[in-house]
């Protein structure tokens, strides 16, 4: 019988300590896993290295930790959503890595797959190219990135069993599944949380076998999409 | 509001579209175009964030949490429609699954290079997924007013910011006119909105272009 991988909050964010490296899933707040960075506000740890699509939406998400000091770099494709982001970098407050968005997902995909790196055409001819090698290839150019592994990541989960097989509802897949292969320790918040056997096999979008704990989400994600569709 | 040129160009847009193409739509004025494509065309719309088959808008109060684009706006899926995550999605996009795509921007010129994601020491939004839909796509539009908003023209001899794709702009269109660039000839004028002459779009216009021989007067935007 697999392992139950349900532990409280508390005891899975342990693992995060200052310096180290976080893949986070979501996008502009679809699937974003707020519950863990709610925690993660209250955790004394700093000088952390995110990699996520962007930091949220408006005031909501890994901005969060920006505003509070806690993150040293972003390493994003998208910050436009979230204005503080852009004033930190301004102000010398915080590094950003400015990343094409197939580039980061890549990243985190090739890093679970155990590939050092790829090679991709997105970004010849633009800086994505500095410092980086170019391989040319019948013809073409590529830029080769290495991939990314990463201490931690958190992402969110629609429906979640004991083991953390995953699945995910709609546009809040994302990055949830590149960013659940990429990292030594992997938290997952769940919407709803089953017993191991409820699951469909041929639906799980997340296999168990990446995951390291399982946590109940418990933030209210309802009103805050409905928020997010209000205002704008 | 969209403003009227942005309707404009939104509409002279749609016109593009080929019956079974898959497109892909950027964030603000191109997301117009869906509501502009033609009776008799179908095109399938794949947002980058991870899903195929993007229908209208939902009715106010309809909207579902977990359907959004890549602009974060509520969407439908219409049947045959189909999620899925990043990486599958911009392996679509890198691989040469999209027919094509529509992005607004802050420079486009002569060599067809794009400029849209960074002001230097001013703005800086992210590329998003812009660099790997300018180089996937099978065609790139480019879909912007003519000239920015302290009167300069987005049509420019050499982009001054930092690039999102070199040599990839197949296509312009504007408020005043369309261009398209072709391998040995360059950018040629093909259509002018009504409103404008010849001279109003060389007056407009930094990048170089020869005119069409059949170029088109008041092509669109009559309406």
């Amino acid at each position: 019988m697999p392992k139950n991988k349900v532990v409280p909050i508390e005891e899975a964010m342990s693992r995060i300590k200052s310096g180290m490296s976080i893949a986070i899933g979501g996008f502009i707040g679809q699937g974003d896993p707020l519950t863990l960075i709610d925690h993660l506000k209250t955790m004394d740890v700093g000088d952390l290295t995110i990699y996520e699509n962007d930091a949220g939406f408006r005031d909501r998400g890994t901005v969060e930790l920006v505003k509070q000091g806690k993150v040293k770099k972003i390493v994003a494709s998208h910050i436009g959503t979230t204005p503080e982001i852009g004033k930190a970098m301004n102000e010398g407050r915080l590094e950003v890595e400015p990343t094409p968005q197939g580039t980061l997902a890549e990243m985190m995909r090739s890093g679970g797959a155990g590939l050092g790196g790829f090679l991709t055409p997105t970004g010849i001819g633009t800086v994505a190219e500095e410092g980086k090698q170019i391989v040319e290839l019948e013809g073409r150019k590529y830029i080769l990135v290495p991939s990314v592994r990463c201490d931690v990541a958190l992402i969110r989960a629609h429906a979640g069993d004991t083991w953390g097989n995953l699945i995910y509802r709609g546009t809040s897949r994302n990055f949830n599944v590149p960013a659940a292969t990429c990292a030594d320790y992997v938290v997952a918040e769940v919407e709803n949380l089953y017993t191991m056997g409820e699951l469909d096999p041929n639906a799980i979008h997340t296999s168990g076998i990446f995951v390291d704990a399982v946590v109940r989400a418990n933030i209210d994600y309802c009103v805050i999409r409905e928020e997010v569709f209000n205002g704008q | 509001m969209a403003s009227d040129a942005k309707k404009v160009i939104a509409a002279r847009a749609a016109r593009e579209l080929e019956d079974g193409q898959i497109i892909n739509l950027g964030i603000g004025l191109p997301t117009l175009i869906a509501n502009y494509v033609p009776e008799g065309i179908d095109v399938v719309i794949q947002t980058e964030n991870g899903a195929v088959g993007v229908g209208p808008a939902p009715d106010p109060g309809c909207e579902d949490r977990d359907r959004a684009n890549a602009g974060n706006q509520p969407i439908t899926l219409i049947p045959g429609g189909s999620y899925f995550d990043s990486a599958t999605s911009f392996g679509m996009i890198r691989g040469g699954h999209i027919d094509a795509t529509f992005l607004g921007t802050l420079q486009v010129d002569e060599q067809g290079n794009i400029a849209n994601w960074i002001v230097p020491g001013k703005m800086l939004a992210g590329m998003g997924g812009a660099m790997d839909l300018i180089t996937g796509a099978k065609v790139v539009y480019i879909v912007s007013e003519h000239c920015s908003k302290d009167g300069a023209s987005k049509l420019m001899k050499q982009c001054t910011f930092p690039l999102t794709g070199a040599e990839e702009a197949d296509v312009v269109i504007t408020e005043r006119a369309l261009f398209r660039r072709y391998p040995e000839r360059g950018w040629v004028l093909e259509e002018i909105a009504a409103g404008y002459t010849l001279d109003d779009i060389a007056a407009c216009t930094d990048m170089a272009y020869t005119v069409a021989d059949d170029v088109k007067f008041d092509a669109y935007g009559a309406d």
